[in-house]
């Protein structure tokens, strides 16, 4: 206390304002960055600051090390969260979907994925209210991502951003995977990276929607719920529409107990999810059937209305884990394009702090 | 003495990319011309490019028409589709810009064909303006001007498609070609 009673709230205010007048501001305050604190988060990576870690090919800008570390300060990251930041970033440039994605008027939102030991370490939220706010690292981690793409390549809204409305949640959304209660795998396994090894995995999402069955005893309940949701024609504009879910750790164990692999859940699903053609017509999306009309015809004789799937390959089904275990309420998140499902492990250099370096394992 | 507070954009003291592009030279007319068209698969895009061609052959005698179709439209053409048709072509219509990269990227195609001495006709629709005007300021040319056409495209029947080619007609044309020359 004896310190707060010395600092300069007054100075700090004409700072914030400062960087708001230059633009550099998402419309929440920033944390002026300078070159002491940037050396921070620095130190936290073995690169070097001039590397290019991204390009955004069609306005000509590039990101390097440094600008991602001044953004990722101004944000209000923690030194230690950089090297989270590189992956998060890096998963997210690796993604075909984000090479336009940012200029979209879907105005997707990133969703990043952490797993592994650096959650504990660094203090990101698994469980109760993981989609929400009050957690500094799951906080700043997506903040930062949002203010890399608003300064370093210079998408900002209303010039090169188009989003049509955008979605709540953009620059927001950073889960870790609540691995402690689920019953499978970590996500970051599925994405080429050994258990118990610190990653990220990131897309765009254009939606996020609950799926709210707390009372169904049968566990095909819960997946017929969730396929109804993944299913809505508004969601979908090509005959493919990837759809992930990030199950609540009840959700998820009903599953396990019942005999469900993760893949299990993906197949169960991928059989399921999609709309007849007389409902993608009827939604003025006929064109998406895959269903060709001398099937569709067949299938009427005889009585059966078969679905035009949309997730052909268990990639396009992505499941995690995340949440409290106090109630089955679990979410689909509506995937932009495609997720290549790659985890990217988190660098920390040897040296670079106690406990971040922990988290490598 | 306070630290300076840094800037997180990269672009502190940077002036932007050239800033007076010059533009292709300006053929008198089209008669003759070798038509390229630069179609980004946007919904319309391919009948909208192709209608103007047949029109740009039919009515301003242009020699031919040669097609060619990106397929990440949200990015800038590729190297060699660029080189072919910086070649192959005398002037080459490109579009259509109706979505947020699309529209980024058919004004920076319409700028590396400038720049390659390739007369360039921009399709953007009229709700992509801003993207449009930023991006040609980030590749050096502010101001350039492109074709727009009332938004949406997406939507239109064959024959509104066809319609709306013919109302950019005199635009396209007019961009194409020397000041002056463009009602012949």
């Amino acid at each position: 206390m004896a310190e707060a009673g010395r600092l300069d709230p007054d100075a700090a205010q004409r700072a914030i304002e400062h960087c708001y007048e230059q633009g550099w501001s998402d419309g929440l305050p920033l944390v002026p960055a300078t070159q002491p604190l940037v050396d921070q988060f620095l130190a936290r990576t073995g690169r070097d600051p001039g590397e290019v870690i991204g390009t955004l090919e069609q306005v000509g800008r590039d990101c390097t090390v440094y600008l991602a570390a001044v953004n990722a300060a101004m944000a209000g990251c923690r030194p230690e969260y950089f090297p989270v930041v590189l992956a998060a970033f890096a998963a997210l440039m690796a993604e075909r979907a984000a090479r336009g994605g940012w200029q979209s008027t879907s105005g997707p939102a990133p969703l990043i994925v952490v797993n592994g030991p650096i959650r504990t370490e660094l203090g990101f939220n698994s469980t109760g209210g993981v989609f929400g706010p009050g957690f500094r690292a799951n906080a700043t981690v997506a903040r930062a991502i949002g203010l890399i793409v608003r300064n370093a390549f210079g998408v900002r809204p209303h010039v090169l951003e188009q989003a049509t409305q955008g979605i709540p949640g953009r620059w927001s959304i950073c889960i870790a995977e609540n691995e402690e209660e689920s019953p499978w795998e970590p996500f970051s396994v599925d994405g080429g990276v050994p258990a118990g090894t610190s990653a990220v995995s990131a897309t765009l999402l254009r939606t996020s929607e609950f799926v709210d069955n707390r009372h169904s005893h049968h566990v095909e309940d819960v997946l017929w719920d969730l396929a109804d949701t993944i299913s809505r024609t508004g969601a979908q504009i090509f005959r493919d529409a990837s759809a992930g879910v990030v199950l609540c750790p009840e959700h998820a164990q009903m599953l396990a107990d019942a005999g469900y692999s993760k893949a299990a859940v993906q197949d169960w699903l991928m059989a399921r999810c999609g709309r007849s053609p007389a409902d993608l017509r009827r939604a003025g999306k006929g064109d998406l059937s895959k269903i060709s009309p001398e099937d569709e015809a067949q299938q009427t004789a005889s009585g059966r209305a078969e679905i035009s799937r949309t997730m052909e390959s268990p990639r396009q089904v992505p499941v995690i884990v995340a949440g409290a275990r106090n109630a089955a309420i679990s979410m689909v998140v509506r995937i932009f394009g495609e997720w290549s499902g790659t985890a990217t492990p988190v660098e920390v250099p040897a040296g670079a702090g106690a406990s971040a370096a922990a988290g490598t394992g | 003495m306070p630290n300076v507070i840094l800037d997180p954009t990269g672009q502190a003291g940077r002036t932007p990319a050239g800033g007076t592009l010059a533009l292709a030279p300006r053929r008198a007319g089209l008669q003759g011309a070798r038509v390229g068209l630069l179609i980004n698969t946007k919904r319309n895009a391919e009948l909208f490019l192709t209608e103007l061609g047949r029109l740009l052959t039919g009515e301003h005698g242009a020699a031919s028409v040669m097609a060619r179709t990106k397929l990440a439209f949200a990015l800038p053409v590729p190297e060699d589709m660029l080189k072919e048709l910086v070649s192959e072509c005398d002037v080459v219509i490109t579009g259509i810009g109706d979505c947020g990269s699309c529209s980024a990227s058919a004004v920076t195609d319409g700028v590396m064909l400038e720049s390659r001495g390739v007369p360039a006709a921009v399709i953007c629709s009229d709700a992509f303006g801003a993207s449009a005007d930023a991006i040609a300021g980030l590749r050096g040319a502010p101001g350039y001007r492109y074709v727009t056409t009332r938004h949406p495209v997406a939507v239109l029947t064959p024959d509104e498609v066809r319609d709306r080619a013919r109302q950019v007609l005199p635009d396209v044309v007019s961009l194409l070609v020397a000041a002056g020359e463009a009602a012949t």
